[in-house]
């Protein structure tokens, strides 16, 4: 029986193509891992710069710089590209780079698939993109402008945009789905010799929910989206109430998917804060076990609480009052979480390094997120605030707040590990304050324009709500350019600086501080034992 | 101690991990069906 103790260098498909050839044919989870998360860097700056035209537009009452379709047009491509292309990307990049590494694997299960995974990815941003590009040269009218919901009977009378739209979200779907089961199967069999389940890494367990959540929700919304192809195309009626269907079953089945997807976007980032605060605390996580019950009752609140998103559709009675106690019992589960991650901190020796901050300041704009998201789940409150920017501001505390600020978080915690340099300290503090700074400034006025009635998804409003909009503008200016600061921080990590030990931090605890930085080609040639 | 990984225990784990992987495909197509022709 033959083993593995080559030197990594010496192994005969250790010999990988380079350039080009060698990104396209990778099978190595650290190559794909950068794959993606690359990718999303650059679908994250794609979607920004399409939101600063919407808030460029929105800085005073009236039509200044483009028509409402257009504008239409750009939210929904906004919310699609950063949802699907970037982040989703990004937490699969964590994924790929850390799970092999946290459980003593030498690399995901099921390799190519891996990187067929991947590389689904840019025809599906190519075509979400395309209809934009098309419209200048004359065809067709532009991209989807259905907001990223393809609500019907509305997106059954779309343009074309509305098939490309559908066609990218099938693909994206599909890689989602083969990068969960990779995810599944690469923790359930290529675990270290004694670490049991109850052993993994948080992170780990965060991510295992949420591919789990990916592999339920993901064929409804394909389900969804091909009925609604269907009616476009092919004569079927399934939206169409003149032909005996229910616009409001494509609401059901939308979200159905939609909200997990809010816990597909959120649990792998609170699967990476227990690291992050136990290391800058130096102490241990509090509350493992808590944790991980935690994950598991929100993955499975997760998919009985959909129609919270459409209470004011004219739901019976009944359905009201239980969807609305089951979306606030996931403030339970939910709240275990704050408190275990605040328990961790507490009486640490706790120092603030850039990782620290993004983790901290989760912790606390996350919160508002929590708190706003109870005010919405109340049925008579909702009719209220409905399709309000109350909502805007709200779901952006959550995902910008919550999804994109724990990204950072990871970046900046792992970044050193994956280099082998150190960033610079001094511009990651400066990029999290103008991220913090401007993030309240752009959506905090965004609170009061919804309790005022303003609505969303509108290019022009009443003169009533001009200042706010116009402070929210320059937020989201300075929030988006500062963001520059993010790309050129981890771009001149990558190219050099500060060499790292092994352990970046001196008080990380896990697998993947035992190996070098930058980790070797091959992760784990020897296996580890859990004791 | 650290040990290496006998090719036959890692050739094992990924055979395991193709029959779960086919095992999650199949859930998924399912699932997409299901979706598919749901009627009210």
């Amino acid at each position: 029986m033959s083993t593995l103790t080559h030197p990594a260098d010496q192994l005969p498909h250790d010999h990988h193509p380079s350039g080009l050839l060698r990104w396209l044919t990778t099978t190595n989870h650290k190559d794909i891992g950068t794959m993606y998360m690359t990718f999303a860097l650059i679908m994250f700056f794609v979607g920004g710069l399409m939101i600063l035209a919407v808030r460029a537009e929105l800085f005073q009452p009236g039509l200044q710089l483009m028509r409402p379709e257009f504008f239409n047009q750009l939210i929904g491509v906004h919310a699609l590209v950063m949802i699907f292309a970037a982040l989703m990307p990004a937490a699969t990049g964590f994924a790929n780079w850390m799970i092999p590494l946290m459980i003593g694997a030498p690399d995901m299960a099921l390799p190519r698939l891996n990187n067929w995974g991947f590389w689904l990815l840019p025809p599906a941003a190519i075509l979400l993109t395309l209809p934009f590009t098309l419209a200048l040269f004359g065809i067709g009218d532009g991209a989807i402008a259905t907001g990223w919901t393809f609500y019907a009977p509305l997106s059954v009378q779309g343009g074309m945009g509305v098939d490309f739209a559908i066609l990218a979200v099938h693909i994206l779907g599909i890689s989602s789905i083969m990068g969960s089961i990779n995810i599944i199967v690469t923790i359930f069999n290529m675990r270290a010799p004694g670490m049991t389940m109850m052993k993994l890494p948080l992170f780990c367990w965060g991510w295992l929910i949420t591919a789990f959540l990916l592999i339920a929700t993901l064929p409804v919304l394909a389900g969804a989206v091909t009925m609604l192809l269907t009616d476009r195309h092919f004569g079927t009626h399934f939206f169409d109430a003149a032909g005996g269907g229910d616009p409001i079953l494509f609401q059901h089945l939308f979200w159905f998917f939609g909200h997990p997807e809010v816990y597909i976007l959120l649990l792998p980032v609170w699967g990476l804060m227990p690291h992050v605060l136990s290391t800058f605390s130096r102490k241990p996580t509090y509350g493992y076990k808590a944790q991980v019950y935690s994950f598991i009752a929100i993955g499975l609140l997760s998919v009985i609480v959909w129609a919270h998103h459409f209470f004011t559709a004219g739901l019976p009675v009944p359905a009201l009052i239980y969807f609305m106690f089951s979306t606030m019992a996931i403030s339970l589960p939910l709240a275990v979480l704050f408190f275990c991650w605040i328990a961790t901190m507490w009486k640490g020796a706790m120092t603030f390094e850039t990782p620290m901050l993004f983790a901290v300041g989760f912790i606390v704009l996350f919160g508002i997120a929590g708190l706003t998201g109870l005010v919405l789940a109340d049925v008579a409150a909702d009719a209220q605030y409905h399709h309000s920017y109350f909502v805007v501001a709200h779901f952006h505390y959550a995902l910008f707040a919550g999804g994109i600020m724990g990204v950072m978080t990871g970046v900046y915690y792992w970044l050193p590990k994956w280099t082998g340099h150190m960033y610079s300290e001094k511009l990651g503090k400066l990029h999290f304050w103008l991220t913090v700074l401007s993030f309240n400034l752009t959506f905090i006025p965004q609170f009061f324009l919804g309790l005022a009635g303003m609505p969303r998804r509108i290019p022009d409003y009443a003169l009533q709500f001009a200042e706010f909009n116009a402070i929210s503008t320059v937020g989201a200016f300075i929030l988006g350019f500062s963001q520059l600061l993010f790309a050129w921080n981890i771009w001149s990590c990558v190219r050099g600086g500060p060499k790292v030990d092994s352990r970046v931090w001196e008080g990380a605890e896990g697998l993947e501080w035992e190996l070098s930085s930058p980790p070797p080609h091959h992760s784990w040639e020897t296996q580890p034992v859990i004791k | 101690m650290p040990q290496t990984i006998p090719e036959a225990d890692l050739e094992r784990r990924r055979a395991a991990s193709r029959r779960l992987g086919w095992l999650l495909g199949a859930v998924v197509m399912a699932i997409y069906l299901i979706g598919l022709f749901i009627k009210r």
